[in-house]
């Protein structure tokens, strides 16, 4: 067309972009102390999240509420694939006059097959952006927040399809009915016919343009070319200024999110080490403390508020709004971008240095790089911080892998280790984990008092056993769960199983402790346990809570501990299947079942409780709306079980209020937290005789054959 | 202002306490920090953060209470005492007020904080009897505390007729109630910090003083044994119709516990 123009507009359009993003990457690089967990293992699996996540749209197709937006979005992702080789050949041809890419350009099968494909998804692409500004304008759904951004980018999108279509239907005139004064090449393989037989769309577009004179269909086909182009390299410049960045970071993010565990774990803090206490290296305590992961987090939210749609504080009116937390998380990132990359260029040079002197100097200048705000306080509200319930709802509907609880974590460590802000409430609890173990502060020594007569060993009567049975503080000290354990206990003795527990000698595990940030007393908990379990040689653990048995599963392994550790359902399940326990379908009335967290998304055990409820349940199981992957939290997560919840509506009303809409008579739980906030919630909407709350291993004991 | 604030370290009264042959069965026992004490640590750490003053703890025991004084040094106690003394192991209330009547000579404080009694013995003495020996005011059970001036604090106490208003000139003790404040937890930067500090350990003869002094010899009272209580016995439960279970539960009250 015009190499001149065409270097002139790519000189410009993808230096800038290239600025930009070395920026961008500068930043990212400079964030630390603590990188995340290694993100370029397993190379094979993190392609697959790539392909089902990220390229095959997964969570924004395959979610059944909102199944429309995601198929909107998809196309629109696919017909954006689909043209970045189209692209490429009108670069060319801007250099060239008809040059055409090896293979798609040349009129082969594969060349006919994509420019059909390149025609049906530029028709796609338009129909669904502007599916997307009218649902945007008139649909208006809540969870969005409509920015100018945005419309900016549809309107972006429209344009480049009508200016590339119409490129086409000029260049079809051309052709068609002028004769091809210019010379354009075409396609027109006497196998395959002409090409625009293959694209009925741009034949459609030309149709429009009929009537006009050769000349001025031949100007069409320039402007329309060179307002592509321009387009192109605007939308390219404008993606890293804001959400629409998520088109160029969504892709790696999936790739690079975490394996094995749905999140980064919390790593064990050194508590030891002073210098982090004098550093304020521990937890997360500036915005320069992010790792890199995180900043690519906050890079790809594109602030769609799937995240607050399913999010239980938010839900109950709890001033957290995740995609907010993103928002304002990234702006001071960006507002210190300079000084992060400062103090990072600093801190490359304390490493080399050994002069003392040198060394407090610099640490003096890194310091006052830091931020003026404080992360918790100014960017975010206490009250946020403390909201979350970890349940991890915004996570496993995030459609780019957002990994929102762990810097929830790492914030709340930096207000409880290094502020000493955390809230007050939670020094009952921590008090009495500290001393007796359990956070109500029962005397330890009255742990295994459930077990009296039950003709249970502990592990100190006989080590010489297949399972440790572990209770749990709920287990051993409350009230209503200590009839689960009891229940649990007349399963496990009917299958006939070698089992005993540690008594008096089981501690919390810690879990809530770490989840409201004490890494300390979570710590002291972990090892005292892990050497218990350990001097007794126990290999396989038999947990009865699912916040136990993620924190015996997943957290122990990092100190030490490392067990087989499976959830009494499964367990259950598995005695079933195996035919030491056989169930009647005795059990009569309508029956439902709420997920907990810790079991069904942190450990993605959905299928045996069911499999459970199914086996006693005369009329089969009744689903809940939210539930499995999106099922809705009890409120008792991440320490929340020891707090009040004095903003909004209270959690646990809201998810018995659905139960009972649901019309259920009994509402199975696995989760001694779920157990307790079920069961309050249905008392407080004075339902508890109407909608009993029981545990898997109650409904099961009492129907055993 | 120098403060002295004083903890005992006892049993944990959440625990079972289990009697043999008169004497308490010390297996499975865990030690920690009086809980009226507490109150009166973070008093004193209270009183610093808003006033000048500074903060020394004394405790009397072991060298097993340097734990419990470093979380002291965590909620922000600055030194710390122990006073360990094997003569010391039967001492009572009285002993202790003049151990503690010896480190207050020592120091010259202003204000004297204690809890207002321990949760083993519930003897309630110490602080009293320590204004005594001393001579100086004694305000007991006090819920609030102000600092007036250098020389003056204002305390309320709930006293049998209500909550009085007493103005102290110092120096002085105050035993304080655990409706006072709520302790906080140690700070954990603190916990780590506090592992460094040193507690300065004293017996009888580096405090100027013997049992003999203190009253050791010929104490005023001594434990002579202890009793497990009598378990609790469990409630009865009456089920059915409401006239009927009235009936049989006044004629059981009348009949058997002959209370009607």
């Amino acid at each position: 067309m015009n190499p001149l123009l065409m270097s002139l507009l790519l000189i410009i359009g993808l230096g800038i972009f290239g600025r930009t993003m070395y920026y961008k990457i500068q930043l990212l690089l400079a964030l630390g102390p603590v990188d995340p967990a290694n993100r370029f293992n397993n190379i094979v699996e993190r392609l697959k999240n790539l392909v089902i996540l990220a390229i095959g749209q997964k969570r924004l197709v395959g979610r059944k509420r909102e199944w429309i937006a995601g198929i909107m979005h998809a196309f629109i992702f696919w017909g954006f694939c689909v043209l970045l080789i189209r692209s490429i050949s009108l670069y060319g041809e801007g250099f060239v006059k008809g040059f055409q890419l090896p293979i798609f350009g040349h009129d082969g099968l594969i060349g006919y097959l994509y420019i059909a494909l390149k025609d049906i998804m530029e028709a796609l692409v338009l129909f669904m952006a502007a599916y997307a500004i009218f649902r945007r304008a008139v649909l208006k759904p809540t969870r969005m927040h409509n920015t100018w951004e945005a419309y900016f980018v549809l309107v972006m999108i429209v344009v480049l399809m009508i200016s590339d279509l119409m490129l086409d239907g000029a260049r079809y005139n051309l052709i068609t009915l002028f004769n091809n004064p210019d010379h354009l090449y075409f396609f027109n393989n006497p196998k395959f016919g002409s090409e625009f037989i293959w694209t009925p769309v741009s034949v459609g577009a030309a149709s429009l343009i009929k009537g006009l004179s050769a000349e001025t269909t031949s100007w069409v086909l320039t402007i329309m070319f060179w307002i592509h182009i321009t387009t192109q390299l605007v939308f390219l410049n404008f993606l890293p200024l804001g959400k629409h960045f998520h088109v160029i970071t969504a892709l790696p993010n999936v790739f690079l999110k975490s394996l094995g565990y749905p999140h980064e774990k919390a790593a064990v803090l050194d508590l030891e080490n002073e210098a982090a206490w004098e550093d304020e290296t521990l937890g997360l305590n500036h915005i320069h403390q992010l790792n890199w992961k995180q900043g690519l987090d906050l890079y790809t939210c594109t602030e769609c508020g799937r995240c607050k749609d399913v999010c239980p504080a938010y839900l109950t009116d709890k001033p957290l709004s995740l995609n907010e937390f993103n928002d304002d998380l990234k702006a001071e990132l960006f507002n210190n971008s300079a000084n992060v990359i400062k103090r990072a260029n600093l801190a490359a040079n304390l490493n080399g240095n050994g002069d003392a002197e040198d060394i407090e100097a610099i640490k003096t200048q890194m310091a006052e790089l830091n931020s003026e705000k404080s992360l918790v306080g100014d960017i975010i509200s206490e009250d946020t911080l403390w909201a979350c319930t970890t349940c991890r709802a915004c996570e496993q509907v995030c459609p780019v892998t957002i990994e929102h609880v762990p810097r929830i974590i790492a914030l709340r460590q930096g207000q409880t280790l290094m502020a000493e802000a955390y809230p007050k409430e939670l020094n009952v609890a921590l008090k009495g984990l500290e001393r007796n173990g359990n956070p109500w502060g029962i005397g330890y020594d009255k742990r295994a008092d459930w077990a009296e007569g039950l003709d249970v060993k502990t592990m100190a009567d006989d080590s010489d056993v297949d399972y440790l049975l572990w209770v749990g503080c709920a287990g051993s000290f409350d009230d209503r769960t200590k009839k689960v354990t009891t229940s649990l206990v007349k399963i496990l003795q009917k299958a006939n199983i070698s089992f005993a527990i540690l008594g008096t000698e089981e501690k919390c595990t810690g879990d809530f402790a770490r989840k409201v940030g004490n890494e300390m007393l979570y710590q002291m908990m972990a090892e005292e346990n892990i050497a218990t379990l350990n001097n007794y040689k126990v290999k396989k653990i038999i947990a009865a809570c699912p916040h136990c048995l993620n924190t015996l599963k997943h957290d122990y392994p990092q100190m030490g501990g490392n067990y087989e550790v499976i959830h009494h359902t499964e367990f259950i399940d598995q005695l079933v299947k195996s035919g030491k326990i056989t169930l009647n379908k005795s059990f009569e009335g309508s029956l439902t079942y709420h997920d907990p967290c810790y079991l069904g998304r942190y450990n993605e055990i959905y299928d045996q409780p069911r499999s459970l409820l199914n086996s006693v349940a005369k009329d089969g199981l009744k689903e809940l709306d939210r539930h499995g992957k999106e099922s809705f939290c009890c409120g008792a997560g991440g320490g929340r079980m020891w707090m009040e919840e004095t903003i909004g509506k209270r959690i646990n009303n809201v998810r018995a209020q659905e139960i009972v809409d649901k019309k259920a008579s009994t509402v199975a739980v696995s989760c001694p937290f779920c157990l307790t906030m079920i069961e309050d919630g249905m008392k407080e909407l004075a339902q508890e005789e109407n909608v009993k709350t029981q545990d898997i291993a109650e409904l099961v004991a009492n129907n055993m054959a | 202002m120098k403060i002295l604030t004083t903890v005992k370290k006892v049993v944990d009264v959440e625990l079972n306490i289990r009697v043999n042959d008169g004497a308490i069965v010390e297996d499975g026992l865990q030690y920690v920090i009086n809980a009226w004490d507490e109150n009166g640590v973070e008093t004193a750490v209270q009183l610093k953060e808003n006033n000048s003053a500074e903060t020394t703890l004394v405790s009397i025991g072991g060298d097993d209470n340097a734990d419990m004084i470093k979380k002291c040094y965590a909620m922000g106690i600055e030194n710390g005492i122990l006073i360990d003394d094997p003569a010391l192991a039967n001492a009572d209330s009285s002993v202790f007020a003049k151990v503690l009547q010896k480190v207050y000579e020592k120091g010259e404080y202003d204000l004297i904080i204690t809890g207002k009694q321990a949760q083993d013995t519930d003897n309630g003495q110490a602080g009293i009897m320590l204004a005594e020996y001393l001579n100086i005011p004694c305000v007991s059970n006090v819920v609030a505390i102000e600092v007036m001036d250098d020389s003056h604090v204002k305390v309320s106490r709930l006293g049998d007729a209500g909550t009085e208003i007493v103005e102290l000139e110092l120096p002085a003790v105050v035993t304080v109630s655990d409706s006072i404040n709520e302790p906080r937890l140690p700070a954990m930067r603190g916990i780590m910090m506090a592992k460094k500090k040193k507690i300065e350990t004293m017996d009888l003869s580096a405090l100027g003083t013997s049992i003999d002094d203190l009253g050791g010899a010929d104490l005023q009272s001594e434990v002579v044994e202890y009793m497990q209580p009598e378990a609790r016995k469990s409630g009865q439960k009456f089920e059915g119709d409401a006239a009927e279970i009235t009936a049989e539960v006044v004629g059981l009250l009348s009949n058997e516990a002959k209370v009607l």
